[in-house]
């Protein structure tokens, strides 16, 4: 079997792991030394799913002890052909990728051989020809195998920029159930350590690049050792194989997020490739659930939004027919409309249709012109959406549409251009039959069954919850709950205002934030 | 000084598409004190009815006078987008550029210096010369009608750039004498000496071309610096290329293999792929060499 053979193979293997970043490190190039890498990341090409190729995605073996359900190199599946890379030939296929710009550099992942130190030995080998021998300043993913001692994952992570261990499920017990090898602590322990490892070494470097004592050196060392995992720490997880909600996905990451200083948390929509009791036995893969989930981990990261304004646990799905923003906009008109000339930029950052990089210009630019109809179109705004929520100059701009949750919710989760426009399976009009949408799977059951059985104590304990719920009852499961809401008679702007501002009291009291411990 | 124009005069400036020639396109305008209602490379201009056209002949001293007052002005980054217009392959772009400048200089305002804390050090106290604190202003005002095409052809060009570092394709070729590490590409904005830098950075160990078929413009990196070759006549630059190395045709298909696996059936969404990787860099990109048929995801059955 040749390297391009084995390439194939282990490829083949790695692409189910969605995570495929170079960004998170600027290093500049050295006269002499071959690669550099800039915060941004480079995408070097795209595959027939769309989705990008900028390292090397490889796994450094499919040979594994372990046997998760979900995984197409469990040590139950026969049929697959079992390789390993030597180390050697890993790093000279990355450097002869990375010469010719196919690449920004490795993301090397592992199946189990043996056992997780020798695995780990491995992917070190590999890793020091490439930083070594090599001299290679190129952007390097590595993957800590649960399991594998401390010692290993410190000598890793300062031979990779970035580094990730797998949640693989959003709770520890589908974590039992599907990867039985695998625990919490096996997981969690190697995630803590490189967290707490990266706070550590970015404060000795601080402390050797500034003159912050007197008793030591003004000058920087000469030889400066390679730091410890400079991008971060990203970490992934399945979602639609297993029952838990949208609400623990999203808490989970933001717990992540919070007390681990997480880079990133990928979502993967469950793709079937074994057959197994375990599993869940459907053929439709929840492509707009990620879609959506990876929207609520945008607004968290970048728009300043708190998990608990996002989603809430009475609704535990999020609404599939308007995106997370503009359901927070529709639960909280009694903060529109904004006006674009005057309004700070953080609350620019929650108008639906308004990015971070339109809010961003519309800052820059209304320093010195009035921002109307037009000025707004220029800047690239997308005004179509960002109408209903704001006033140009006092002006509301939303008119010929009532300023109620019904009617603005109805204007936007219409299809755009009547359904021409974007991916090929979303052509189908809301309200045209489709055999899927209402096929409910006893997973969605439960959870929603949790979520109402929340809403009907919290009614009971007196608490209006009622007004501004989340898009309609059974966001999640339910297509026609769009509708429904739309068919339902308006409530009275105060008695909506009123429910806006007791949950944001209910969010409020939560101050107390749960542990990722608690939360896995 | 020529005689003031009549009050119907239109007149067109056309300069020889370089950088140095925008600029002194711009210089004349003020020179000769006209207002050009368009300012267009060699080539693509067509005269409107009734309106003169005059060739700019390019002058570097000029040039580099527009290009000190631009900086001192309204900034470097305002310079940078007049020199993305130059690059532009948009007709509109000198036409933009010079709209801004003018725009741009005559919006420095006479400021009150009496407050200002600076006022002792300050180059331009007193109406002696533009102030810096208004430095950035000009493109910043995104929205007004003589910034906002300017601001536009400088983000197309931006974005070109990004698909060059993303999308160009190096060959290893050797030959007893030679040994070089070769690209094609065709963008559509001559942006070749914008990313020259970003390749020298990384690829320091290795002598390379880049070879841009549209403009017929080669960036050429020699181990130590780099530099810029035209070749208006590829007939007879590009015969001297040595063959490729040994493991060329190996690795080109290995990562033809690993493009080809990592691609996920059941997700297959070619729209978004062409989003991404527009279809017109295509033909130059390793990965999508095959035949047609192997490219296309068998149909999803």
């Amino acid at each position: 079997m040749d390297v391009a053979d084995k390439l194939e193979i282990l490829a083949d293997a790695a692409k189910y792991d969605v995570a495929c970043t170079s960004s998170g490190v600027d290093r500049a190039g050295k006269k002499g030394r071959l690669g550099a890498a800039s915060s941004a990341g480079c995408c070097h090409s795209f595959t027939a799913d769309g989705r990008c190729v900028t390292l090397l995605k490889v796994l450094m073996t499919n040979v594994c002890v372990f046997d998760c359900a979900y995984c197409s190199s469990r040590a139950s599946n026969e049929g697959v052909v079992r390789t390993c890379f030597k180390p050697r030939e890993l790093a000279d296929l990355t450097i002869g990728f990375y010469r010719r710009n196919y690449i920004e550099g490795l993301f090397l992942s592992s199946g189990v051989m043996r056992n997780p130190d020798f695995t780990s030995e491995l992917m070190i080998q590999t890793l020091e020809i490439l930083r070594g021998e090599y001299g290679f300043r190129g952007y390097i993913h590595a993957k800590a195998v649960p399991g594998t001692s401390p010692e290993l994952i410190a000598r890793l992570g300062h031979l990779a920029d970035r580094m990730s261990v797998n949640l693989e499920l959003p709770s520890s017990e589908s974590l039992a159930l599907l990867a039985p090898q695998k625990s919490k602590r096996a997981i969690l322990a190697p995630m803590r350590q490189i967290s707490e490892s990266i706070a550590e070494d970015a404060e000795s470097r601080a402390l050797t690049r500034r003159r912050t004592t007197v008793y030591m050196a003004n000058s920087r060392p000469r030889t400066t050792a390679r730091a410890f995992v400079p991008a971060g720490q990203s970490t992934q997880m399945i979602i639609g194989a297993s029952p838990e909600s949208d609400y623990q996905i999203l808490s989970l990451s933001a717990a992540l997020y919070r007390s681990l200083s997480l880079k990133r948390v990928f979502f993967s929509a469950y793709l079937p490739v074994n057959a197994d009791a375990r599993l869940p036995s459907t053929d439709a893969i929840q492509l707009n659930r990620e879609h959506r989930l990876y929207q609520a981990d945008w607004l968290m990261r970048f728009y300043g939004f708190e998990v608990g304004e996002v989603i809430d646990e009475a609704h535990p799905f999020l609404a599939t027919d308007v995106d997370p923003k503009a359901n927070w906009a529709l639960n909280n008109l009694d903060l529109f409309p904004v006006e674009v000339n005057t309004a700070p930029f953080e609350t620019l950052l929650r108008v639906p249709g308004i990015g971070v990089r339109g809010a961003k210009l519309i800052v820059r630019a209304r320093r010195q012109s009035t921002l109307r109809e037009a000025e707004l179109r220029r800047l690239g705004v997308a005004y179509k959406r960002a109408r209903y929520f704001i006033t140009c100059n006092g002006a509301y701009a939303g008119s010929g549409v009532e300023f109620s949750r019904e009617a603005l919710h109805a204007a936007l989760a219409a299809p755009i251009e009547g359904g021409r426009h974007g991916r090929r399976v979303d052509k189908a009009l809301p309200g045209q039959m489709s055999l899927f949408d209402s096929v409910s799977t006893p997973e969605k059951e439960r959870a929603l069954g949790r979520g109402r059985a929340a809403q009907e104590r919290r009614a009971l304990a007196g608490v209006n919850t009622g007004a501004g719920t989340a898009a309609g009852a059974g966001a999640g499961a339910d297509p026609g709950a769009g509708a429904g809401a739309v068919a339902e008679p308006g409530r009275a702007d105060a008695a909506r205002g009123a429910g806006a501002q007791e949950r944001r009291l209910i969010a409020g009291s939560r101050r107390a934030k749960p542990t990722v411990e608690a939360l896995f | 000084m020529p005689a003031q124009p009549e009050v119907y005069d239109e007149v067109a400036y056309v300069y020889d598409g370089t950088l140095e020639g925008l600029l002194s396109a711009i210089f004349a305008a003020y020179a000769n004190r006209e207002d050009p209602s368009d300012v267009m490379r060699e080539g693509v201009m067509q005269p409107r009815l009734s309106q003169r056209v005059s060739r700019i002949e390019t002058d570097v001293a000029h040039a580099d006078r527009v290009r000190r007052g631009l900086c001192r002005a309204c900034g470097h980054q305002a310079f940078s987008a007049v020199k993305k217009a130059a690059l532009s392959a948009r007709e509109d772009a000198g036409t933009a550029a010079y709209r801004f400048v003018r725009y741009a200089m005559d919006s420095q305002k006479k400021r009150d210096c009496a407050r200002c804390r600076k006022r002792a050090t300050c180059s331009g106290a007193q109406g002696r010369g533009p102030c810096p604190k208004q430095r950035g202003r000009a493109l910043s005002d995104v929205t007004h009608p003589a910034v906002e095409p300017l601001f536009r052809i400088a983000r197309a060009v931006d974005q070109e750039c990004e698909h060059m570092r993303q999308f160009i394709r190096f060959e290893h070729l050797t030959s007893d004498e030679a040994d070089v590490w070769f690209a094609r590409c065709n963008p559509r904005d001559s942006v070749i000496p914008l990313v020259m830098g970003h390749f020298v950075e990384r690829f320091s160990v290795q002598p390379f071309i880049i070879y841009d078929e549209n403009h017929h413009l080669a960036g050429v990196f020699d181990g130590s610096t780099w530099y810029l070759v035209r070749t208006d006549d590829p007939a007879t630059s590009l015969l001297e290329l040595p063959g490729h190395a040994a493991d060329e045709a190996a690795m080109q298909q290995a990562w033809k293999r690993f493009y080809r696996t990592v691609a996920v059936e059941s997700r297959y969404n070619p729209e978004l792929r062409r989003h991404f990787m527009p279809k017109r860099f295509w033909r130059n990109l390793t990965e999508m060499q095959e035949d047609s048929q192997a490219l296309v995801v068998k149909t999803r059955s």
